[in-house]
């Protein structure tokens, strides 16, 4: 199994790497929140960690990316 | 969509009828309401509120269907409105800023005031100020919200 190095985006509460996939893929806030069904200030709360996003929203944003929610959100600060 | 398309042209037709009905009541409450207030020499403090009330609303309701119709045939911005009304996070900003239940309980606020301002004033205008006030604290607890999330 081919292990993959992902760098996350730090904010105060989940980081994720919704940012940089975007700009990977040219497409703006906007644009990503107009096909997940959200708002652009939803997504840019995302973005900085202010909001942590639902388990739907979370599976709407990586499948819109083509990737596991594990791939976009890191959990590895929260405790179980 | 085409759901929501059709709640929106509900919306158009609800919002048609609270211009409809807030002009008409504008028409009565300038014409004979206001009449009745000076023979009865009773404050025209309450029946100048009352008309002022009936067109916000109506001016509200006129605003609403423009913005609604010019909406509706557009595809894209309809999306968007959708997006905006079933939002997690601004679902989640105002269920914590209080919202309806605020809301509700000062529009009934407002509505007791008007009926018992005919008969006094000073529980008019306490009423008046508590849902204003209410609704004051609502707001900054969104906005303050918005803010944070």
């Amino acid at each position: 199994m081919q292990s993959k190095l992902y760098i996350f985006a730090v904010g105060d509460k989940m980081k994720t790497r919704i940012r940089e996939l975007r700009k990977e893929r040219k497409i703006s806030q906007e644009e990503l929140a107009l096909a997940v069904g959200t708002t652009r200030q939803t997504i840019t709360s995302i973005e900085c960690g202010k909001y942590t996003a639902s388990l739907v929203l979370a599976y709407k944003i990586s499948h819109y990316f083509g990737l596991t929610i594990e791939e976009v959100f890191d959990f590895s600060d929260i405790e179980i | 969509m085409e759901q929501y398309k059709e709640k929106i042209k509900r919306r158009i037709m609800l919002f048609s009828v609270g211009v409809l009905g807030a002009a008409i009541l504008c028409i009565y409450d300038f014409f004979v309401m206001r009449n009745l207030e000076m023979e009865s020499m009773r404050p025209t403090m309450v029946v100048g509120f009352q008309f002022g009330l009936i067109l916000g609303i109506g001016m509200l309701s006129l605003i609403q269907v423009i913005k609604l119709s010019k909406i509706i045939k557009d595809d894209k911005k309809l999306k968007i409105l959708h997006n905006k009304e079933h939002d997690e996070r601004l679902i989640l900003i105002r269920s914590k800023s209080g919202m309806p239940m605020l809301l509700i309980t000062s529009v009934l606020m407002i509505i007791v005031a008007i009926v018992y301002g005919h008969f006094n004033t000073t529980v008019f205008i306490t009423l008046v100020l508590a849902a204003m006030i209410q609704l004051l604290i609502g707001l900054i607890v969104k906005l303050y919200c918005m803010k944070t999330m």
